[in-house]
């Protein structure tokens, strides 16, 4: 204050001098000859001198500029994915496949089914189809019994069934197992004996295989594989109830389908089944189906129309099917009706009213390689013939002329000038893989603009730098790197210089047993690694897979935390020579209060090496992040940052080959860098001259 | 002097002791959800007899009774103390060995690496520094200030990539990874092994010395700056030494002390390895091994790493602060 005021008091009294001596020469002691600098210009003057820090100072202007003024004139994004179209041939249209596997549709969600049902529910169809059944017994590992029921070809339902085990027809009713190794006995399902029969299989069990007798009734021991025995009871009667018997002449019946090979039966107005439980041994259920709970298809379902089918259609017209032939979806009624179309068994699906059917079932599926969007019904067709053409010459390649839709140059479908799609004649090939079929025709395709060479003729747009592995233009990454990596590098330094400053201030203000402590503590700061608790701390956030926002404050937050020891030590030595000076004596005659001496008095004073230390700062911190983002644990895809940037193309084969995205993102963060410590060091000699001689 | 040391020695040892208890602290703070996933992730490695489930529980089990995880941060910080007191790190779950003998195996690689580097640094930093003092504002001077500040400023991966690009890939001198030659591997011997391993360490120890350069550099100018300035090189100057003694034997003895001291903390350094040089050039070193480790949340060898990097730091400014005190008797009274 006291400079400035010299100085106006000079130029004033110039002033006056001037208006009395207007006209005059000028004289030696003229004090317009004086001039007087404030500290602060004296710096700024020193420090443009410096060429180095004015070098410094334009590539950070520029780099600013650049970071933050750039990406608004420039008009790609960090995130925009670039394109490019080429023509493909013999590029994946469609794929084919004639269905047999069951997929499972489930009907009613609240029944949970185990799903070692539903997924051996191919296996159990294979079996029924093999032993010609219409309905068969299907159990869980936990005793769960559920029907499997035929209702047309190819559609088979699994059922929640009330069943009653009636009783049983064996020649031999198996008593227990009996384990040698662990020498346990396992008995059957509502088998109970004493302790002396234990002892008796096990006696029996010594003999290995045979016969024993046991309360007047005869046993066999069989193995049953590895150390384990089967103990089987021989029955002389053929029928054995178990609940009460329904009625004369039930066992006639039971032996009257069996001999006509049938699984089920009626008898007084109740539906029976016979499941075979081994070899000789039957148990007769009667049953009732209380509930559909899955229908198990190969069929998938084609619209005449060629569009996409609805979701949940084919599982709707499945169930309609089962029941009846008649179902609802979104509002309107359908009607399934089997026809012969060109010798062929087709089964149609019709919307009420309209005369020509709307979709059909169909084992054969075609479908879109990739993408979604149905295909033309007559395409199918084709295919569907000359695959059937193929398989009965048994050749794997053909080819055939078939409607596809007419691509744009740029990839995108054509449309006429009602908006339908136009199709054309094109070639085609198919080809078969197994069971599966391609069908494969050149194309238009939309590729990601992948390693774009700067300034390339085959891109469809111009890229300053190229384009990376994603597509994205380089140059505007390495504009947005630069904002994250200078925001980073300046929230970094300004906590840094925040805690600094109350740490070292309060330490060196008040010393004692408080500069004690905190010096300590901050040499417990300067001991603990920080780039190993900065890459401790990405694993960690990696494996927890944070969101990239909140990742980087967390890098900043911990950056800033881990780095305060030094400013805090700078302050506090500062601090610790200033309160000696008279201007403190000052303050305390002047009565001011504490937090106003340190903050208004000592910090001020402290300034210039902070604002030197930070410069310096910015550029290491800078240097923490790009390394951390480089390491892959600092900032995140999608946000670019120079040291990501750099990451993307480490690995050694992309390094040779695209130094165009690495070596000027390098360079970037060198400049960077490099002009704070030109600004740092030109701050330093200007602010404390002594240093040069 | 013995009391000087003594005081020193005592108050790093509270310092590690406080330093230790931060580090653990946040070991301790690690959700014990991300531990137990690391764990499993480790435990479905193949080649474990046990199931998955079995290990998991086994490395939980051993994690709390070493680490006192699933105790509160001081009871459980005393527990891993006094295992760590006696040396006992408990078992790599990255290396499946223990730590300390994974330690043993690659620590010398670091250490020459470094060794080289440093005596390269020196080499070079020192002379070139004492140049630009005394020869301040010339060319000289502004080249060496300007490139010691470009190598303080590059980050290690660049220099080390364009190592790499320039060395490896377009000139072909060197290999761009690893230590030995990979069909050479387990055949040479003696001699000829030494031969082909300090041919693998030259690009990673060009970037460790283009990367320390800088800052010695600056250091070394700065304080034969000072020195130039004081007012016994008036005096040699005065009475008509010729400029070569000048410089020589009065001025480069006075810097050496700053120096010495300096260079003589960073010695522990060369134990804790290069981390990110390592890593790029595969050398299978402390810093490599380390790196591995803490990326894949090997918590053992983490917690051993981040120790044995904290006693080195120590150590180190305990070094140079005695160092201090030897050549500057001054420092010894307060």
């Amino acid at each position: 204050m006291a400079d400035r005021d010299l100085n106006q008091m000079l130029k004033k009294m110039e002033a006056e001098s001037q208006l009395q001596t207007e006209g005059d020469t000028e004289r030696l002691d003229d004090t317009q000859r004086v001039k007087v600098l404030s500290p602060g210009r004296l710096v700024f003057k020193r420090f443009i001198r410096n060429r180095l820090a004015i070098v410094g100072s334009c590539i950070l202007v520029f780099m600013f500029v650049f970071c933050f003024v750039g990406p608004y004139l420039y008009p790609y994004g960090q995130t925009d994915k670039f394109y490019i179209t080429d023509i493909f041939e013999n590029s994946n249209y469609a794929a084919a496949k004639e269905r047999t596997e069951y997929s499972n549709y489930e009907i009613d969600e609240s029944v949970s089914v185990h799903y070692l049902v539903t997924n051996m529910m191919n296996y159990f169809i294979n079996e029924m189809k093999a032993a010609d059944l219409d309905i068969m017994l299907v159990k869980d590992d936990f005793g769960e019994k559920y029907i499997i029921k035929y209702e047309a070809d190819n559609i088979y339902s699994l059922n929640e069934s009330d069943l009653t085990r009636v009783g049983l027809l064996a020649s031999a009713l198996l008593v227990c197992e009996y384990d040698m190794f662990t020498q346990t006995i396992t008995y059957s399902e509502g088998v109970e004996m004493d302790d002396a029969f234990g002892m008796a299989v096990r006696l029996a069990v010594m003999d290995r295989e045979g016969e024993f007798v046991y309360g007047g009734k005869t046993y066999k021991v069989e193995s049953a594989g590895g150390k384990k025995y089967a103990i089987w009871h021989h029955l002389d009667a053929g029928l054995q109830y178990i609940t009460q018997s329904p009625g004369e002449g039930f066992e006639a019946a039971v032996e009257a389908a069996l001999d006509g090979d049938k699984r089920i039966f009626e008898f007084g107005g109740s539906q029976y089944l016979i499941d075979q439980t081994g070899s000789d041994s039957y148990d007769i259920y009667r049953y009732a189906i209380r509930k559909m709970l899955y229908v198990c298809s190969p069929y998938t379902v084609d619209l005449y129309s060629g569009a996409d089918v609805p979701k949940d259609f084919l599982k709707t017209a499945l169930i309609g099917f089962c029941r009846g032939g008649v179902f609802s979806f979104d509002g309107a009624d359908y009607v399934i009706s089997e026809e012969l179309e060109d010798g062929e068994s087709v089964i149609n699906i019709y919307r009420a009213g309209e005369a020509r059917p709307y979709a059909l079932f169909t084992t054969f599926s075609v479908s879109r390689y990739t993408g979604s969007g149905g295909l033309l019904l007559e395409f199918k067709d084709d295919v569907r013939h000359k695959i059937q053409e193929m398989s009965e010459q048994n050749k794997s390649v053909a080819t055939l002329i078939t409607k596809v839709e007419k691509q744009a140059s740029d990839g995108s479908v054509m449309l006429d000038e009602n908006g339908n799609v136009v199709y054309e004649d094109t070639e085609v090939t198919i080809t078969r893989k197994g069971d599966n079929y391609t069908i494969t025709t050149d194309r238009i395709i939309d590729l990601i603009d992948m390693y774009a060479p700067p300034m390339s003729k085959t891109s469809s747009h111009t890229h300053i730098m190229g384009t990376d592995r994603d597509g994205f233009d380089v140059f505007a990454r390495m504009m947005y790197g630069g904002r994250i990596s200078l925001v980073v590098g300046f929230v970094v330094v300004i906590i840094e210089v925040i805690l600094g400053i109350l740490m070292g201030g309060i330490s060196g203000y008040f010393g004692g047993w408080v500069d004690t402590l905190i010096m300590r503590l901050v040499e417990v700061f300067y001991c603990i690694p920080s780039l190993p608790i900065m890459i401790i701390i990405g694993a960690y956030l990696d494996a927890e897979q944070v969101n990239p926002y909140v990742r980087l404050v967390w890098l900043m937050a911990v950056l800033g935390f881990l780095g305060w020891a030094s400013v805090a030590r700078l302050v506090r030595g500062q601090i610790l020579s200033l309160r000696e000076q008279e201007f403190m004596l000052a303050t305390e005659v002047g009565g001011l209060r504490v937090s106003r001496r340190i903050f208004r008095h000592l910090i001020p004073n402290v300034m210039p090496q902070l604002i030197v230390t930070a410069t310096a700062g910015l550029g290491s911190v800078i240097l923490i992040e790009s390394t951390l983002s480089f390491l892959g644990l600092g900032v995140k895809h999608p946000f670019a940052t120079w040291g990501t940037m750099i990451n993307s193309v480490s690995d050694y084969n992309s390094m040779v080959n695209y130094t165009y995205i690495w070596v000027p993102v390098g360079l970037l963060i060198c400049l960077t860098v490099i002009a704070f410590n030109f600004v740092g060091d030109g701050l330093r000699d200007a602010f404390d001259p002594k240093m040069k001689r | 002097m013995l009391k000087f040391i003594v005081k020193r020695l005592l108050l790093s040892i509270l310092i590690l002791f406080f330093s230790m208890f931060l580090i653990y602290l946040l070991m301790n703070n690690l959700p014990t959800s991300y531990v137990e996933k690391t764990a499993r992730e480790l435990a479905t490695l193949p080649g474990n007899q046990k199931s998955a489930e079995q290990w998991t529980e086994e490395l939980i089990e051993e994690l709390n009774e070493r680490y006192g995880l699933n105790k509160g941060a001081i009871p459980g910080f005393f527990t891993w103390l006094s295992y760590a007191v006696r040396g006992e790190f408990g078992e790599s779950w990255q290396w499946t060995v223990e730590v300390t003998e994974k330690f043993s195996e690659v620590i010398w690689y670091s250490f020459f690496l470094a060794l080289i580097a440093f005596v390269l640094e020196i080499i070079i930093a020192v002379p070139l520094g004492v140049l630009a003092a005394t020869k301040q504002y010339s060319m000289t001077d502004y080249t060496v200030t300007v490139v010691s500040l470009i190598g303080i400023s590059m980050p290690t991966f660049f220099v080390a990539t364009v190592l790499k690009f320039v060395f490896a890939a377009k000139l072909g001198w060197f290999e761009p990874f690893g230590m030995v030659t990979a069909r050479l591997a387990g055949k040479l011997t003696g001699f000829a092994w030494l031969l082909d391993i300090a041919w693998h360490f030259v690009l990673p120890a060009l970037t460790l010395t283009i990367i320390g350069i800088g800052s010695l550099m600056r250091y070394t100018r700065t304080n034969t700056l000072e020195v130039l300035n004081a007012d016994y090189i008036r005096t040699a100057r005065a009475k008509g030494l010729p400029e070569s003694k000048v410089i020589g034997y009065h001025a480069f003895r006075n810097t050496l002390i700053p120096l010495v001291t300096i260079l003589g903390g960073s010695l522990p350094g060369l134990f804790s390895g290069a981390l990110i040089t390592e890593t790029l050039f595969s050398i299978r070193g402390i810093g490599y091994t380390s790196f591995e480790s803490m990326k894949n949340g090997d918590i053992p060898f983490t917690m051993f790493y981040l120790a044995f990097v904290t006693i080195l730091t120590l150590v180190g400014t305990l070094i140079a602060d005695i160092l201090y005190a030897v050549v500057d008797p001054r420092v010894r009274v307060n």
